[in-house]
């Protein structure tokens, strides 16, 4: 049914405008939701004071100003801009202070990943074994960690206990053992044939083998999946490094982006970048890697948030 | 969540293998479950042993005096936490936050989701989508950062200087309605409102996916037959589309009134301790007075009455779900 | 559905058992440092550690040298320094959660709120013994009133880093003169200064001041000139010998009464309860402030370079008032794990106040790195390596706030000088907080109580009956638990037990007698 766009045919036109008022609601809702992103962006482009109401990145450089007008090219009141002045990401890259972070953040994110799948893909194919005696106690000692909680205290002093105080697992393994992820992953695989499973036993297969040669081969987007929401959590990981964490050298980019925003000391003292530039070009490296993996992995993204939704 | 009924096979009768028999034929799963069981051991289960701190004086004194928590107290604790003014306070702004936050989330997913499911180009709707789904990836660290720098009022409190205000105080500034810079994450007036406006900015997109999902499996014969009956398209999200979703829009409100004690780390990247009357919630309260101040017993029993009435509404939650639609949320 | 549930929880019910009974839990760690034995052998001073960890707030950062101040260190000592510096914003967090993992630093910065209660908490070292028995220069130079002012109960828990200094109300002079008037010597000329200052019009501030109440003690420090003889805390009443509760006197009802006057007459800057810090300053630095009560000393001058026009000058104090405040010093505190803690003590934090190359170091870092010494003996910041604009302030201790007398080769400006000058005149010094498990528990809550009401007060919202009639209803409740514990026998048989011992100590040093070692000679914990 092929319908006419038309604001003043009365058969089309109450649709027409609605069409209308539609486009521009979402224009203006994806301007919302990109504007902030844009504008730290420009501003963290923009090495000096002036902002407010900028959207472009193109502004005074003062570095380049000062050596023009030392060299005489430019009068004393004039100014040169330039765009796109990268001096804050400089910065990052240059300052240990300050990529070395961004490094924990990498290889926490990694081994996040990869610990809360083996942990997830393991729990799930032991829960999806009907016949195994326990396995509906081991099913709802998972989900009653999920309604009741022990609390941020008594989890603080069993860690103090154990010797994880100011450990990179302290972070590391709470976070891989989601068991919103394990209840996920088993739903994709209650949706493999039971047949398969019996095919393989009948060949011989131990447990183990069918975990890898059957399971996990087919359930490829479910583990970029999860794979994917484990590593949005590892990456966006902060309150753990706050009451875990104390040495400088193991905290993650999130910690020092909001050490940042938290100082009142001005951090950029004497290194001639804004301390605002510095803050924006922070918040933009946090999203960066994000950015890029993104565009590619929307698909699975969904694909999770939907099996959950069913589920739900 | 989960759906429990996959779990309950007490209907299937078979003739089953003695539990010996059947431990042996599974033993490999029992290793398999190790890692898993270890680590939910040490990281849920062991903790909750320290639940008992709730009733005790625990303190720094207890660690460096090497006494252990003093269990004299009994339920001071408890009676402490019910006469303090902060407690109740952080049980207010929690119920308030969470609930309004709730509210709004609830209207604008809806709205937004079925004006998705209006866009009739099918490249239109994925970019639209793409762009919403965006901020939900972002941490709540950097959501906080972000709203922090635009909602700036600059380094010079007296406006005298308004080159360097953020940008939503230089836009107010330029059009006028302000005179001079609000400093919107420090003023008691204007933290709620930040704090929900970041809270959907961050989650609308997201929340609408569950959404469009219901919308795709309503029956295109339903507005056919409308169509046919002369209503327009008002009519026809008004009388199939809503009531078709209305299923899914309560499971979801019921879903998250069952987490509303749960509120803490949005709270804890942007509050600050000049807003602390508005926006102090239970957990940011735990935090303060357990970590900040090594007040561990009386910290443990707020933490522990946060989790009992959180478990009492997921219990509830639970109940209305079955009666809702005859399957539980746990 | 129903038997569904129950088996679930029957289920978590046994895992729960289970976890109950695998749960021979090890709480306590062990620590061959932990010691609160005040007294060691003389020659315990000598066995140097090889290395201390400093967690500090106020010093020089990273980027300015501190890894030059820590090697100069190294080279003088042979003891290496590692030295913490957490964000400001999140310091106590980090001092807290370090004492609650049992792993804190040897040597910890501490502010006047945080020292006394670490000390109650038993997580600080007794140094009353070892400050008797020093026999460095620190102790021939040392002015003791500053010492004295960290003592709890007569005992030693930290040695202040530079004095505690205090605010004084700095005035518009050229405002004054443009009145025609004379620098205030009471009350009620102050109020007609702050009229003048009114009368000037042009959204003139007369008065300003970051909250009514400061958030720490002392909480009348910012606006004295109203307070005036009101203490908005505890304190002992001379005619009875008890603890009273200074808020619920009939002096706060006039204070607060003072203060609202000002308020409704607009001679206090109308956003005074919501005012920062900062914003106080921009305001003073914009020129709209006639009157600002601030930290005396460097702050005179740097709130003088942050005003385009006018000038400034130190109000001395007005007859009512009596005499600024001196906040009680931060302190360099000691924990209990750290090792060879006579050492320690002797060999940084005596040291660092020697009135030679120790505190050369630790006031202006580095010889040629951040001060030079010119030909005839004195010397000369050089600027910061990040800012050549600004020369070194400080490196641990700022120099003009010295707890010593010594020849500090690198001369004050007249204006610090002159503030201090003016603050010291008759300044009182103030008294480490009180705190107790029952203060602890219960101050912070009373504080905003005390906020709310005289916010609501001065700015209108109740009258001042009102006010105090809510602080009745809601304060009273934790004031007395306050009262009663400060007013009761075992508190009072604490601190005579408290005192008696260190007295003990000190008589002890006096002696050179170590009664540990005529015992069983460990220096374990009970």
């Amino acid at each position: 049914m092929k319908k006419k766009f038309s604001l003043f045919n009365p058969q089309y036109a109450a649709r027409s405008w609605f069409v209308l008022f539609n486009t521009l609601f979402f224009i203006a809702m994806m301007v919302i939701m990109i504007v902030p992103i844009y504008k730290i962006f420009c501003d963290s482009m923009i090495n000096q004071t002036v902002y407010g109401l900028n959207l472009i990145p193109y502004g005074v450089d003062p570095e380049a100003t000062e050596l023009a007008r030392n060299a005489g090219t430019i009068g004393a009141d004039e100014s040169v801009s330039v765009w796109f002045n990268t001096i804050a990401y400089k910065r990052i890259i240059t300052d240990p202070q300050l990529y070395h972070p961004f490094l924990v953040s990498i290889y926490t994110t990694l081994l996040t990943t990869f610990l809360g799948l083996l942990l997830s893909t393991l729990g799930a194919y032991v829960l999806i074994q009907r016949d195994m005696p326990g396995v509906k106690v081991f099913g709802y000692a998972l989900l009653f960690t999920m309604i009741f909680n022990a609390g941020l205290i008594p989890t603080f002093l069993v860690m103090k206990t154990i010797g994880l105080l100011d450990s990179i697992w302290a972070v590391i393994v709470p976070t891989s053992m989601n068991v919103y992820n394990l209840v996920l992953m088993r739903s994709f695989f209650e949706g493999i044939p039971a047949s398969l499973f019996e095919a393989a036993e009948i060949d011989g297969c131990t447990p183990m083998g069918i975990f890898i040669k059957i399971v996990l081969p087919l359930s490829k987007a479910a583990l970029a999946s999860i794979g994917l929401f484990f590593a949005v959590a590892a990456w966006s990981e902060y309150f753990h490094y706050v009451i875990y964490i104390k040495s400088s050298d193991k905290y993650n980019f999130q910690y020092k982006l909001r050490d940042l925003f938290q100082d009142k000391q001005d951090t950029s003292e004497g290194t001639r970048i804004n301390t605002n530039t510095l803050k924006s070009a922070a918040v933009i490296v946090s999203i960066i890697p994000f950015m890029f993996i993104y565009p590619f992995c929307q698909k699975y993204f969904m694909t999770g948030v939907t099996m959950g939704a069913v589920k739900e | 969540m989960a759906n429990n009924d996959n779990m309950n096979f007490d209907h299937i009768v078979v003739q089953k293998p003695s539990i010996k028999q059947r431990m042996y034929k599974y033993r490999w799963f029992y290793i398999m479950f190790l890692p898993v069981a270890v680590v939910l051991f040490i990281f849920y289960y062991w903790p909750m042993l320290g639940i008992r701190y709730a009733w005790s004086t625990y303190k720094l004194k207890q660690i460096t005096m090497r006494t252990g928590p003093d269990y004299s107290i009994g339920w001071g604790n408890f009676k402490r936490l019910l006469t303090a003014d902060p407690f109740q306070a952080a049980f207010k702004n929690t119920i308030i936050l969470s609930l309004v936050n709730l509210i709004l989330a609830t209207v604008f997913t809806v709205v937004v989701a079925l004006l998705i499911n209006e866009i009739g180009n099918a490249w239109g709707k994925k970019i639209v989508q793409t762009v919403l789904y965006l901020p939900h990836f972002l941490s709540w660290v950097v959501a906080a950062s972000i709203f922090m720098l635009i909602l700036s009022a600059g380094t010079d409190a007296t406006g005298a200087d308004t080159s360097n205000m953020g940008f939503v105080n230089a836009i107010l500034y330029n059009i006028g309605i302000i005179d001079k810079p609000i400093d919107f994450l420090t003023d008691s007036k204007y933290w709620r409102p930040v704090w929900y406006i970041m809270n959907r900015w961050k989650e609308t997109g997201w929340g609408t996916i569950i959404y469009l999902a219901a919308l795709s499996s309503i029956s295109p014969d339903l507005y056919e037959a409308a169509e046919i009956d002369g209503a327009n398209r008002f009519k026809q999200t008004i009388y199939i589309t809503l009531p078709s979703l209305m299923n899914t829009i309560l499971i979801v409100f019921i879903l998250n009134l069952a987490k509303i004690m749960n509120i803490f780390e949005s709270v804890f990247v942007l509050y600050n301790s000049l807003v602390y009357d508005v926006s102090d919630v239970i957990q940011t309260y735990v935090y303060r007075v357990g970590i900040v101040g090594n007040d561990y017993g009386y910290s443990t029993a707020i933490g522990l009455f946060k989790s009992v009435i959180s478990l009492i509404l997921v219990t509830a939650s639970d109940i209305i779900s079955k009666k809702v639609r005859g399957e539980g949320i746990v | 559905m129903k038997k569904n549930v129950f088996k679930r929880f029957a289920a978590v019910g046994l895992s729960m058992i289970m976890v109950t009974s695998l749960a021979a839990c090890n709480d306590q760690a062990t620590d061959d440092n932990f010691s609160i034995d005040p007294y060691f052998d003389a020659a315990d001073v000598d066995n140097k550690p090889e290395v201390i960890s400093i967690m500090a707030d106020t010093i020089m950062t990273e980027e300015n040298g501190l890894q030059d101040v820590c090697d100069e260190y190294y080279n003088n000592t042979g003891i290496r320094l590692e030295i913490e510096k957490p964000d400001h914003a999140k310091y106590y967090e980090k001092v807290t959660l370090a004492f609650a993992s049992e792993d804190p630093a040897d040597i910890i910065e501490m502010g006047s709120t945080y020292y006394p209660e670490l000390a109650n908490s038993g997580a600080l070292w007794d140094m009353t013994y070892a400050w008797e028995m020093s026999t460095s220069n620190c102790k021939q130079i040392i002015d003791e009133d500053y010492v004295d002012a960290l003592r709890i109960n007569g005992k030693l828990y930290g040695f202040p880093m530079a004095a505690g200094n205090g605010t004084i109300t700095y005035v518009r002079q050229d405002w004054l003169d443009e009145a025609g008037l004379d620098m205030p010597t009471n009350y009620d000329e102050f109020v007609e200064m702050l009229r003048a200052f009114k009368a000037r019009g042009n959204g003139a501030i007369p008065i300003t001041a970051a909250g009514l109440l400061n958030t720490e003690t002392p909480y009348d420090i910012y606006l004295r000139e109203f307070y005036q003889d009101a203490v908005p805390d505890f304190y002992v009443d001379e005619e009875t010998g008890q603890y009273v509760d200074g808020f619920a006197e009939p002096e706060m009802v006039e204070a607060i009464t003072r203060l609202r006057d000002a308020f409704q007459e607009g001679l206090l800057d109308s956003e005074v309860v919501t005012n920062k810090t900062s914003t106080c300053r921009d305001k003073l630095g914009s020129g709209l402030v006639g009157a600002f009560n601030y930290w005396a000393g460097m702050w005179s001058l740097k709130l003088q370079r942050s005003m385009n026009e006018g000038q400034l000058v130190a109000m001395p104090p007005i007859e009512e008032t009596g005499g600024y405040t001196e906040r009680v010093p931060t302190a360099m505190a000691m924990s209990i794990y750290a090792p060879e803690k006579p050492a320690i003590f002797e060999h940084f934090l005596m040291y660092s106040h020697d009135g030679g190359e120790g505190q050369m170091l630790f006031t202006h870092g580095v010889k040629d790195k951040h001060y030079v010494v010119n030909e005839d003996g004195s010397a000369t910041a050089l600027p910061y390596y990040t800012d050549p604009d600004t020369t070194v302030e400080k490196s641990f201790y700022a120099p003009e706030l010295t707890i010593t007398e010594w020849d500090d080769p690198i001369a004050l400006d007249p204006m610090v000088e002159e503030s201090l000058e003016v603050y010291r005149e008759n300044r009182v010094f103030a008294t480490v907080p009180i705190v107790t498990d029952v203060i602890s528990q219960n101050l912070a809550d009373l504080n905003v109580i005390k906020n709310q009401v005289v916010a609501n007060a001065v700015t209108g919202k109740m009258s001042v009956e009102e006010a105090m009639q809510y602080y009745e209803e809601k304060g009273t409740y934790y004031a007395n638990a306050i009262l009663e514990e400060l007013n009761s026998d075992a508190y009072r048989e604490q601190v005579a037990n408290d005192e008696a011992e260190a007295a003990e100590e000190i008589e002890n040093a006096k002696n050179g007698v170590n009664p540990s070692a005529a015992g069983e000679g460990t220096d374990t914990a009970e």
